[in-house]
């Protein structure tokens, strides 16, 4: 199916009522939980996950995305009125949007920042669809020896790109991992890791893990920091309209953006935080007026937003054309298909072509609808940062139980939810990244497949990893990767010890 | 205080590690690199993860532990536990009242009555969404 066909196919699914219904829930489900400080896009969809059971899996896929989208037009509410990143992508528009909301301005940075997050998605639909036809036709040139390879470039991407400790990363990635072998080894059929539990036969429970690293564990951790902001200013719709100095300046730092975070979203690993802190970082750097940022620069706000939002629509391109997710919330999407049965990967696009189409169609409707609805229901968001955490997060435990209760009914998984809650509180207070280990457990089973029959097929000899050019190139990736971090490890040591 | 705090969390992660890589090269068969057993791969991982755990424990940077918030940690795993041991015995709408009262506890602010308020409240949607809209397979009151 051609790429026009396939969108007015998709068109027809998206827009069908039942589909069209859970794509509006998504996406103010998203808008309202990105303008929470507190809760997330990630603790979200976990919440939402067992709710998919119930209905089609383009329906669920489309819903989720929704709230992955959404999220960011709402995260960057909470950024420019009161300087708290509702999601960790929108951080980068509290430099420039909250200065701007100081100075009265803050009508007019959310009305930068929604046309820039638009402008911005509809640019990533359009690579997402160049992309995914040609990646899934090389795709199919990939053996076990190049998935396996690239999942750990992914991996190693994940972890050691980004501002927190790499070995940190690395051992976050590796317990998720050996978590995920727990229950029945595929191949042999031998019970791994199970002592004796039955309940444990199918392995840790996605929506458990998910569940008590993002819920419970965020839950902990915001009970009392939430509390602590003072009033939103008031905005009103008229505020909304920008100076023609404004449009002017909204333009070119919106399509680098966009551009920006069509590229690194594609990227296993990286994703849509870096690609918005990438973008301030180009927008201010190549600036006539550079002192102008972090004082209420409108370049500032557009370049970032729009880079954050064309990365969330591209980070689908790995995800559904090759069954490999870049972020743990495509590895969170991964989870729900896989759990309607659908395989993500290179036969997709042929095989559930419904499926394909109507998510990249719906990504339009999508943004459109949160378009029209935010910018009339501004005053509607803006009163949902007065609602205290308080209020919520009892509401959010009970659901929580409840979601993984009505998985299989099983008390044991609500007990897994308390222990992984626990622990995954402990990793935050040690500056462990949970997300890393969801990655982890998600990718595992996949490596240990794909590495198992690359060297079935090798003979055992190793050396089919550096022979085969495409494994190669991701192979030569990961070292680089890793000898580029262990230097700056050992540089960093070097300059903090003259200090201590 | 911060080396300590990586110190340890280092030397924990790295006894995981080789608890892991020790019972799966005792429990499971490890096999060679063409035809691997169930053991091979957590093999692997238990002695990554000790390698990694040692990195962590040596390079000992970051900043300082914040102080965890003990009472909050307390409050929602109580909830939890309570939810997961009465929600098939007591029912949804008691189970949830407890929960909720119980994770409450933990609020900065707000007295009993509303506490009370709430835990009314999250019953009503509780049973709103998942009795009647998703007509999920649960007791509404304690079994006789």
């Amino acid at each position: 199916m051609s790429g026009l066909d396939g969108f007015l196919h998709g068109l027809e699914v998206a827009t069908s009522p039942e589909v069209l219904v859970w794509c509006v829930l998504g996406v103010v489900l998203g808008t309202f939980v990105g303008v929470l400080p507190g809760i997330g896009a990630m603790a979200t969809i976990s919440l939402l996950l067992p709710i998919t059971y119930y209905i089609s899996p383009e329906s669920a896929l489309i819903m989720l995305a929704g709230v992955y989208y959404g999220s960011q037009y709402g995260g960057a509410v909470a950024s420019i009125l009161l300087r708290l990143p509702g999601t960790p992508q929108s951080a980068v528009t509290t430099l420039d949007g909250y200065p701007m909301a100081q100075q009265g301005r803050a009508g007019v940075a959310l009305f930068v920042s929604m046309m820039s997050s638009f402008t911005g998605s509809m640019i990533g639909i359009a690579v997402l669809v160049t992309l995914s036809g040609m990646l899934s036709r090389a795709a199919t040139a990939f053996g076990a020896a190049d998935y396996a390879a690239m999942m750990v470039l992914g991996l190693v991407a994940a972890s050691t790109i980004g501002s927190g400790s790499a070995a940190k990363g690395l051992a976050m990635v590796v317990l998720g991992m050996i978590l995920g072998c727990v229950g029945t080894d595929v191949n042999s059929g031998v019970q791994r890791f199970t002592f004796g539990q039955t309940q444990l036969l199918d392995g840790i429970n996605l929506v458990a893990l998910a569940m008590g690293l993002f819920g419970v564990a965020e839950v902990i951790g915001n009970i009392r920091q939430a509390e602590r902001t003072g009033p939103p200013p008031h905005v009103a719709l008229r505020a909304l309209i920008p100076t023609r100095d404004d449009l002017r300046r909204m333009p070119m730092p919106t399509l680098r953006g966009a551009a920006l975070g069509s590229f690194f979203g594609a990227l296993p690993g990286t994703g849509s935080t870096l690609s918005s802190f990438l973008s301030y970082g180009m927008e201010s750097r190549i600036a006539r007026e550079p002192e102008r940022f972090g004082k209420g620069a409108v370049e500032g706000v557009a370049g970032p937003e729009s880079a954050n939002n064309a990365a969330a629509i591209t980070a689908f391109v790995p995800t559904l054309t090759l069954g490999i997710p870049g972020d743990p919330i495509m590895a969170l999407m991964l989870g729900a298909l896989v759990i309607h049965g659908v395989q993500p990967g290179p036969m997709m696009l042929q095989a559930r072509p419904d499926m394909f189409w109507g998510l990249v169609a719906s990504f339009g409707i999508g943004n459109l609808l949160l378009l029209i609805l935010n910018l009339p229901l501004i005053g509607l968001w803006v009163s949902m940062l007065r609602l205290p955490f308080r209020w919520l997060y009892p509401a959010i435990l009970v659901f929580v139980c409840l979601g993984v209760w009505s998985v299989r009914g099983a008390s044991f998984d609500i007990l897994m939810v308390a222990a992984i809650g626990a622990a995954g509180y402990a990793l935050t207070l040690a500056r462990f990244s949970p997300a890393l280990l969801l990655l982890g457990f998600v990718l595992g089973p996949l490596i240990e497949t794909n590495l198992r029959r690359a060297l079935l097929i090798s003979r055992g000899d190793p050396m089919t990893f550096l022979e085969r050019p495409i494994a190669a190139v991701f192979v030569i990736g990961t070292a680089l990767l890793l000898a580029h971090s262990a230097w700056r490890a050992i540089r960093a040591r070097r300059a903090a010890r003259p200090a201590v | 205080m911060q080396d300590r705090q990586d110190l340890a969390a280092g030397a924990i992660l790295a006894a995981i590690g080789l608890a892991v890589a020790g019972y799966a090269a005792l429990h499971y068969d490890i096999g060679t690199p063409r035809r691997m057993g169930p053991g091979f791969f957590p093999l692997g991982l238990g002695l990554a993860l000790a390698l990694l755990g040692g990195t962590v424990a040596l390079l000992r940077g970051g900043q300082p532990m914040p102080r965890p918030a003990l009472p909050e940690l307390v409050a929602v795993l109580s909830a939890i536990v309570i939810f997961a041991l009465g929600v098939e015995r007591l029912g949804l709408v008691l189970t949830t009242f407890v929960s909720v009262l119980v994770a409450s506890v933990a609020a900065p602010r707000g007295g009993i009555l509303w506490r009370l308020l709430l835990g009314c409240g999250v019953c009503v949607i509780a049973v709103g969404v998942f009795h009647l809209a998703l007509a999920m397979n649960l007791p509404l009151w304690p079994r006789r």
